[in-house]
Formats: structure tokens, sequence, C-alpha cells
């Protein structure tokens, strides 16, 4: 079970965490082939790695000449896609362009072997797992451009023939897909696209219409009414903005028609509405580093927050005085201070380290660069002020109970069934940042210069 | 050797069907996601910022960046303008509201044909409210008809608005709805709208949409695995999977 200070602490310790924006940006993407894991002795692949030539004889199923590219598609966005172009179909045109897994057979067809997936010229068949192929689009021979793709949304492999899409069959595989190219007759002679030239289709074009089919689907729902400003006034009310709240409340009662507020919502606004003016008012003081004079507040209306001087309240508290002293450059104080309170929060696992990295702050000359920095900035008293609020709220005898505005519930439940989505997919997909989508201004994108 | 193939074959749908049974998470698994959702608290202010100056709250926007130091996206000064136009729509008042639009940026209505016309298609449902029934037919003929020959969709909006004056209560007629408030909002919504997207600004807040993708995100969910849903969006109150 997860306890509400538990959850500030956690947030205090990692207040300005970038980690998240990472996720979707550092993957690796094929940009070559492979020359080491290649069948060797059928291909030469050429010096800048994108083009082979088949060497061998090509008498019988397992001297085909084939190689993956040198890393595995990236998977967390809707699709991936590179093409091949053949520049020499050779004496009997068995091209064949696919996609196999890390442990593929050297000197057989993508496709051929299980787990592995091709599209093969000769015979324009799919070949996914079996001898047997299956008929799927045309042949293709010298001068064609011919594409492969992993449609992650749907689970599809895809296939395009000179800029158009010819099929799309289910992706049986599963783990990281290598693009793989093989050539199987004499002179036979092909160039690999990775992304590095423009494609022959559109498969830009084919993202945005995928991105748009979820989009589409997701406008169809509908939400209930008004459910917007009941959801800004618990969030302005649970935080404590009470000035905020009072001025959103006064225009939402003017606006043409009145919004209508449910019954329900009369009974939430009251409870969420407990002690918002304290509240207000502590977080005014922590905004501005005046720890002593919340402390002086809270002693005065919610003492018993601060009578267990060893409480997760007393402890933030405590830390942030810490670092505004150390914010100010009175160092000496602040080790002092530190000896009188903080010190008594060594040997308690939950606080140690917090508290070490907090006097680390001491050893430089310009803390706000050093790497524990970041409890310096405005997010870190952020931090405790919501601890406060939080724990105010939790003196409420109607107390409920609900860590969560509702509105932080909801987007914890979005984020959370996306994930799954995700997990479920074998992590497959584009990834949702709430940051991401808040930065994002489409409007700004597509302003006309001049 | 086929009799194998065959029995290799039913083994693979035996296992697909074992694998499309849906993964089934309690309600203490599934607390523990949601504790360990990456959440910012300025991403959340900034949701909130972005719903009030969208919206136009101003006010409350302003007091919204002093109580939390959360920075408005826009001008705060940009927003009082737009308000002043959308109220003068809402309260029926669309000559004035059209003089403010062209005060603020003349381009807006030039360039937004299907915008201008249902600004004075309101004029003139204004003008069959308040029993102007002249007025109401020479500024239909004057202003409105010329747009309805030029565009299709424009008059048989023209010729519903008109049906008004057929009937002597038009409150419980066919076309009635053009009567209603709602009409009024949707008007000034769309002023707002243009408003916003002249100024660059994206003229949906983001909040609504991404209480769509829950909804979305949680029927997707619902074809793989059993888990606690929200069901309702006003309390946010996690339900058991059993319910």
């Amino acid at each position: 079970m997860n306890s509400p200070s538990s959850h500030f602490i956690h947030k205090f310790r990692h207040s300005s965490n970038r980690q998240d924006m990472a996720t979707n940006e550092e993957e690796e993407s094929p940009t070559e082939l492979n020359t080491i894991n290649s069948s060797a002795g059928f291909l030469i692949v050429s010096p800048d790695k994108l083009s082979i030539k088949y060497t061998g004889l090509g008498q019988h199923g397992h001297d085909v000449g084939v190689v993956q590219s040198n890393k595995p598609a990236p998977f967390k966005r809707h699709a991936y896609y590179f093409e091949i172009y053949v520049k020499d179909a050779g004496v009997k045109g068995r091209v064949a362009i696919g996609f196999t897994t890390d442990n593929f057979k050297i000197g057989r067809h993508p496709g051929w072997e299980l787990n592995t997936c091709g599209y093969h010229g000769e015979d324009g068949l799919i070949y996914l797992g079996k001898r047997q192929g299956e008929t799927f689009g045309p042949a293709y021979t010298t001068g064609d451009t011919v594409g492969a793709g992993i449609n992650y949304d749907s689970q599809e492999f895809f296939f395009t023939v000179n800029g158009t899409l010819v099929g799309t069959v289910s992706k049986y595989i599963k783990g990281p897909l290598f693009p793989t190219v093989a050539v199987h007759s004499q002179n036979e002679e092909v160039s690999v696209n990775f992304g590095q030239e423009k494609f022959a289709f559109d498969f830009k074009g084919y993202e945005a219409s995928e991105r748009n089919k979820q989009q589409i689907a997701i406008e169809k729902t509908s939400v209930p009414p008004n459910i917007n400003y009941r959801l800004v006034k618990n969030y302005l009310l649970h935080f404590g903005y009470e000035e905020t709240f009072h001025a959103f409340d006064l225009a939402t009662n003017c606006t043409v028609p009145p919004i209508y507020v449910p019954q329900e919502d009369g009974v939430d606004v009251q409870d969420t509405a407990y002690a918002l003016n304290e509240r207000k008012i502590l977080r005014q003081l922590i905004g501005k580093g005046e720890i002593d004079a919340a402390f002086a507040k809270l002693r005065d209306c919610y003492p018993q927050l601060v009578q267990d001087d060893k409480s997760e309240v007393c402890f933030l508290l405590h830390c942030q005085k810490f670092i505004e002293l150390v914010r100010i450059g009175a160092l000496e104080e602040a080790v002092k201070y530190g000896r009188v309170e903080l010190a008594k929060f060594i040997g308690l696992n939950v606080f140690q380290d917090i508290v070490e990295d907090c006097f680390a702050l001491l050893v430089y000359k310009c803390p706000e660069e050093s790497n524990v920095g970041y409890f310096l900035e405005a997010s870190q008293r952020e931090v405790v002020a919501d601890a406060v609020n939080a724990a105010i709220l939790s003196t409420n005898p109607k107390h409920k109970d609900r860590l969560y505005s509702h509105l932080e519930a909801l987007l914890r439940q979005l984020m959370a069934c996306c994930l799954e989505l995700r997990l479920l997919n074998d992590g497959q997909g584009e990834s949702l940042s709430l940051n991401r989508l808040l930065k994002n201004n489409s409007c700004k994108r597509i302003k006309k210069t001049g | 050797m086929s009799l194998f193939r065959i029995f290799i074959n039913q083994l693979d749908e035996d296992d697909l069907e074992m694998a499309s049974s849906k993964k089934v998470i309690t309600r203490e698994e599934w607390e523990k996601k949601l504790n360990a959702v990456k959440l910012r608290k300025e991403d959340m202010n900034t949701l909130v910022m972005n719903f009030l100056v969208t919206e136009g709250f101003v006010e409350a926007a302003d007091k919204f960046q002093r109580e939390s130091g959360t920075k408005p996206e826009i001008d705060l000064s940009t927003i009082t303008d737009r308000m002043a136009v959308k109220k003068a729509v809402q309260n029926g008042h669309v000559e004035d509201a059209i003089e403010k639009v062209n005060d603020l940026n003349p381009e807006i209505l030039d360039t937004n044909p299907e915008l201008f016309f249902h600004l004075q298609q309101q004029r003139l449902i204004e003008l069959i409210r308040h029993g102007k029934i002249e007025e109401a037919l020479e500024f239909a003929q004057e202003e409105l008809a010329p747009r309805g020959e030029e565009n299709q969709s424009f008059l048989q909006e023209l010729e519903k608005t008109v049906a008004l004056l057929v009937f002597e209560d038009a409150s419980n007629c066919p076309v009635k709805d053009l009567l209603d408030i709602s009409h009024r909002l949707k008007t000034a919504s769309e002023v707002n709208a243009a408003i916003l997207t002249s100024q660059s600004h994206e003229k949906d807040p983001k909040l609504p949409s991404l209480l769509k993708m829950l909804i979305w995100a949680q029927n997707q969910l619902d074809e793989k695995a059993v888990y606690p849903h929200i069901n309702d969006l006003s309390t946010a109150q996690l339900q058991d999977p059993s319910e």
C-alpha cells in the first residue's frame, strides 16, 4: 500500500527528473548491413555496407546470400519501414526482402524458416516460416524498388513495390526484428535504403494516416458534459489554490448558460474545500521559502501534524529550511540547523539518503549546477507545499483518503492503461507522454511565414 | 507425415486459444501501477492553465499564475478581447461582435467565409426572435441571399432559418433549435476558435482530448485484460474488476 507521505518523499528525492522524456527518443535504428553475421560465402557486401552482390552458384536451398541490418528495427513507434532497390535481378531473379530474428539461419531465404518472413521477387509470394509460400503480390525484378515495413499498432507486416502498398500479413513473430535482404542467383545485386535517402513509398503519409486512425477513434468517444469544469474545480480545491478557485467559480456562474452542477458535486466541493484558506496560506509561505513561518502557522492551526518531529511532514520542512539556508549562502547556519534538525533522521532508511544529498549541497561553490542542484529548484518547494497540503487534508474527519485529485487520478489511469497496452504488445508502439503532448502545438507548426 | 502436420496445426490453435484469454490484473497490482506512473505537478498545472486560457477565463488564469507560478502560454490581454467577442455573441449582440472581431483582426472574417455566414445567420435569428419581421426579411435578402447563391450548404442553412418565420409559435416548430441558446453558444465557440487560430494558438484545450483518450484506452485494454476501471469520470473512482 502506498501511503500519502512516502509518495511525497519519493517526489522530493526525484523532483526534476527528466528521465521520462528519454523513453521514446533513445532507440537504435538500422543504418547499414551487418557484415559479420551474413552468409559470407555467398555474397559480398559493398564497402559502404548498403549493397550486396551474389557470388554463389545458386544451386540448392542452402546457398542463399542473405544479410541482416546492423541493428534491429526500433519498435517504440507506430511503424518501421525500409526499402531495397533491385540493381540487377541476375539470372533467376531470386531476390527477397523481409524480417528475421537474431538467430536466423545463414544461407536460407527469409521466410523459409520459422520466425522469419520474406516477400520473394521471383514468384511474388510471401513466406511465413514455411518452405511453401502464399500468393501475396507481384513478382519484382531489375529496376524495382521494394519496401518492407512493420505496423506495431495493427501487428502486421506490410510490403510495397515502386511506392505502392501491395499487401499486409499478420506479424506472427515476437521479439526484435532485423530488416533482411537476400539474393540467390548469379549477378544478382541489390542496394538497401534505411532512410538515408528518400523512400519511393510515402512512409510519412502512412504513419500519419495510422496516427489519424487512432485520433478518429478517440474523437468518437463522448465525455460527460461540463466534466472539464468539475475537474478543474476539484483540482484547484484539492491543492488549495483558493483565489483561482473563487475567480473560476465566479466566472463559471456567469457563463451563458450557467454551468449545471449536479447535487453530488456540492458535497464534493464541501469536502475538498476543507481548510482551503489555511492550505492556501501555507502554500504561499512555502512557495516563498518562508519555512519558519510555515512551521509557526502549522503549530498554530494543526499542531498534531508537527507534534512528532520525526514525521514526514516535519522532515520535508526541515530539509527545505536547510536548502533555503544554502540558497542564501548561510552555510554555517545551515550546518548548525542540519545538526540540530536533520541529524536525527540519519539511521532511518527512508530519509537518510535525502539528508546526505542535502548535506552534499554544502560542498559546491555553485550548488545549482551540481548533480544535487535540483534541490534548489522551485519544484522542490512545490513538493513540500503539496505534502503539507495533503497532511492538512488528512486531518479532515470526513476525509475520504483520496491521495490524488480527480484529474490526477484520471491521468494516472490513462497512463497506466497506455503502458499496459504497450506491455501487452511486447513493448511496441508509441508511448504517451503528457509532457510531449502539452508542448506539441500543431498551430505553431503550420503557421505560414510572410 | 500429413497426420503429424494436422496434429501440429491443432496444437498451434490450442496455444492461440490460451493466449487469447485475458490477462487478469488485481486491484492491488493495478494500484501499484497507478502509483508508479511518472506524472509531474508542473505538467498538470500546465494542463489546467491551458484550459483556463483557451476557454477564456482571464481572471482565473491570472490568479492561477500568481498562486502556482505556472506561465500562461499566451498573453492574457489577448484573452480579454477574445472574451468580449464571445460574450457579445452569447448575449445575441452579433453586430457588436462582428465589429469587435474586425477591430481585433480584420483578416479573421475575410479568411473565414463560413464563420462570417454563421454570424450573419445568428443576426437573422436574433431579428426574428425579437419579432422584427420586416427588418429580418430585408437583412436576409440583402446580406444572406447572395451568400446562399454562392454556396449550396449556406443556402440550405438560410432556408432553414427563414422557415422560422412560417410558424406563429416558432418555439414549437421543427427548426426551433435555431432559437435555442445553444445555437448562440455554437456560434460563439466558432468565433472563439477562429480568433485563437489567428493567434497561432490551438483552438481546443487539451484536457477534453485526454479524457477521450482515457475512455478509448480503457476500451482498447478491455480486449486484452481484466483490470479496475474508472467508469465515472466525475468521481474518478476505481471500480474493482468484478463490478
